[in-house]
């Protein structure tokens, strides 16, 4: 291809370059954002804390139940935390509008609360956080899912030994 | 009485920052008229003391922590990294994971490749061709994107295996980017074998003989343009290149074109790894899916960065952090044959020069 | 089947007098990585000619100052282990060929590379030791060592060039043998004070 056509092939097809901010910019499906995090859908077992390289994440207890905080100027958007996450709970999206002021900097948290609960069966007051039964044989019902998740630690591994394994 | 002498040579800085040069280096020059006579290198403007930060970080944070010494070689820097500390404990990958391994690795070369080039092209002086060729790259760069999430730090391996997967839709993709990138590149190697001015300012320019090469001991495609057929896939081979159809190119000239030259011709076999990776593609899982401690021990682990071998030395002891990571990058070894090659060259071809070693300074210097 | 000569263990016994430990092992894929443990440093330069005339290719040079094993608490601290590693017991653990292994000895790994296969040449050097510089054999050596001068103060003799390689002259010496406090490293970034101020500024939009 010599360099006429090329030349008119540019002509045809117009700049390469992209035309945001006045058109969409090209922006793939599995492009590592910003994080976003589900507090219904998190065990807990805070793993994303400890894989992350940048320490950007951090679970703190408070009265109301445990948080969670990812500041994202410190994260690096590896995606360790979305890799290594058991469940769903945290994961990158592909949103990369972050720009913000510098006067907003300490703004651009992801936060995310789970809540504190009473377990139905002791009364103590435990985390309501998505117990760890993606391994149980056989699956849970959603009743047995809603039961589990109602409990305090120490009554879901009670009531997981006591399930009856219908035959 | 004081002789007013002229001195015979004339010092003058290139660097650290310099419109022509892509990484801060300090030259200082020695030159008499327009030609050099000697070089200094000073280093030390990107130190970032990682080796320090590495033992202060896990393993895993450390796979993402080795991922950012460099942008263009940023998977063999984890990839190298993995495989150590998956030798010292013993862990094995899947198959799938090997080739997507694999798969990683010669996209990023293929950019990687055709950005050192185009940069040679610019400075040679030719523009447009610099912007054809970045527009070439802007294919791969969407398809490293599309894949990976990022386009420089991909991401793309963990200890055990790698972090992404392909399915059919990808796969296709990735095919027709390549087909494309394949057609334009047969076009470069066209044109780099014909066009004048590109001839004229690299044939014959920062020649470094077979012997200077072998004492100087570089590596990666300056050594393989200077005879030295020496390329980590085939002599040490790891993850699936001993069962995939690698080529390993070489000239003997050693000069700047020769090497433009072994990296256009890189790009062709890299594609034709894809494709051979994308066949032989097994089904299965793609890591481990776990996250083993690793044991005390120690491993030497080599790879095939887009500029040479990269070795990793990993010393781990009981604690969840390793107790030293030492890794020695390809352009470390290659700065100084810039002594042989920056010899009686002219003022202008500095820039040239330096870039065709592929200078990496950031993996340099962690 | 390995690229290293037969008589690889043989030759090299033969140019360190002072002893050798070899061990070598193949992997899945045909590559041998071999380590060869010099009992004293000064047979360092024998080997190092016999790599050479075989037609070896230096790597690589590492330094490291392996900290002893401790028995109950996982520092983060490994590289300096010394003032706790003093009160050792009595006896202090020997690595192979005497020097003290106490968290201050260097341990100075010269990685080869023998047409694909890995040969790393162990040498023990106790703290305020030194070791000949391979440069005149090996050139490349050249900035491994000069790197090694300024992260440890290893003292490297008959360099041809001994001058700082990476850190300014301003900095203090063997900058890997000292305590420096990871927020002070880090510019006070993801640390304890952030936090604090982070959560802080966010009490009112949870």
């Amino acid at each position: 291809m010599n360099f006429l056509t090329i030349f008119a092939r540019n002509l045809k097809q117009g700049p390469q370059t992209e035309a945001f901010p006045f058109g969409p910019a090209f922006t793939p499906e599995r492009l590592r954002g910003r994080i976003e995090f589900k507090a219904e859908t998190c065990e807990g077992c805070r793993i994303c804390e400890r894989v992350c390289p940048a320490n950007a994440i951090r679970f703190a207890k408070t009265p109301d139940g445990m948080t969670f905080d990812c500041w994202h100027n410190t994260c690096v958007f590896c995606g360790n935390c979305e890799f290594y996450c058991p469940t769903d709970a945290i994961h990158q999206t592909n949103d990369w509008n972050l720009a913000h002021a510098n006067a907003d900097k300490f703004e651009m948290v992801e936060h995310g609360l789970i809540a504190n609960q009473t377990c139905v069966e002791c009364g103590a007051t435990a985390l309501n956080t998505a117990p760890m039964v993606k391994n149980a044989k056989p699956p849970l019902s959603s009743e047995e899912y809603s039961e589990v998740r109602a409990r305090c630690p120490k009554c879901r591994a009670k009531y997981l030994k006591n399930r009856k394994v219908p035959a | 009485m004081s002789t007013n002498t002229v001195p015979e040579t004339f010092s003058i800085p290139v660097g650290p920052l310099h419109v022509a040069l892509e990484e801060p280096m300090y030259f200082k020059i020695d030159v008499k008229g327009e030609t050099v006579s000697h070089v200094d290198i000073n280093a030390g403007h990107a130190h970032r003391g990682i080796e320090y930060l590495t033992t202060k970080r896990t393993m895993y944070q450390n796979v993402v922590l080795t991922e950012r010494i460099c942008s263009l070689c940023s998977n063999s820097h984890p990839q190298t990294f993995a495989m150590a500390a998956e030798k010292i404990a013993g862990i094995e990958v899947p198959e799938r994971g090997i080739y997507l391994r694999v798969v990683a690795d010669e996209m990023k070369r293929i950019t990687s490749h055709l950005f050192n080039v185009a940069l040679l092209v610019h400075l040679v002086g030719y523009e447009t061709y610099f912007m054809h060729m970045m527009q070439v790259r802007e294919i791969g760069q969407d398809m490293v994107e599309s894949i990976f999430g990022n386009r420089q730090d991909i991401g793309a391996m963990c200890i055990g295996g790698v972090r992404y997967d392909l399915d059919d839709k990808t796969i296709a993709y990735i095919k027709g980017a390549i087909d494309k990138i394949e057609v334009e590149t047969k076009d470069i190697i066209k044109t780099f074998k014909s066009n004048g001015s590109i001839l004229r300012r690299t044939k014959g320019v920062g020649v470094l003989s077979h012997a200077d090469a072998i004492t100087c001991g570089v590596v990666g495609p300056v050594a393989r343009a200077s005879g030295i057929e020496y390329d980590v896939r085939r002599a040490a081979p790891y993850a699936a290149y001993d069962r995939l159809p690698l080529v390993v190119h070489s000239a003997t000239d050693g000069d700047v074109w020769s090497r433009a030259m072994v990296r256009l011709e890189e790009i062709l076999t890299s594609i034709n790894l894809l494709r051979a990776c994308l066949r032989d593609l097994p089904g299965g899982p793609t890591n481990i899916n776990d996250r083993p401690d690793i044991p005390p021990g120690q491993a030497v682990t080599r790879s095939e960065a887009p500029r040479g071998e990269v070795i990793y030395y990993l010393r781990t002891n009981d604690t969840p952090q390793p107790e030293r990571v030492k890794w020695r990058v390809p352009t470390f070894m290659n700065w100084d044959g810039l002594r042989f090659m920056l010899q009686d060259a002219k003022v202008a071809d500095i820039a040239m020069i330096v870039n065709s070693i592929d200078p990496c300074l950031s993996c340099t210097e962690r | 089947m390995s690229r290293l000569p037969q008589d690889l263990e043989a030759r090299l016994t033969a140019a360190a007098p002072a002893g050798v430990e070899y061990s070598a092992e193949t992997d899945s894929h045909g590559v041998t990585v071999a380590w060869l443990g010099l009992a004293a440093a000064a047979d360092l330069k024998p080997v190092a000619a016999l790599l050479h005339e075989m037609g070896a290719r230096l790597s690589m040079i590492t330094c490291a100052q392996p900290s002893v094993p401790e028995e109950e608490d996982e520092d983060e601290d490994e590289e300096d282990g010394e003032e706790k590693a003093a009160a050792e017991p009595k006896e202090t653990p020997k690595t192979f060929g005497g020097t003290p292994f106490d968290g201050t000895s260097y341990e100075i790994d010269y990685h080869f590379d023998i047409e694909g296969d890995a040969l790393t040449v162990i040498a023990y050097v106790p703290q305020g030791g030194d070791i000949p510089s391979l440069t005149p054999i090996f050139r490349n050596a050249d900035w491994h060592e000069r790197e090694m001068m300024e992260l440890y103060s290893v003292k490297v003799t008959d360099h041809p060039d001994p001058r700082r390689l990476f850190l300014d002259a301003s900095v203090d010496g063997a900058v890997l043998e000292r305590l420096i406090p990871f927020s002070t490293l880090v510019n006070a970034a993801s640390t304890k004070g952030l936090w604090e101020r982070l959560l802080a500024g966010k009490k009112g939009a949870a």
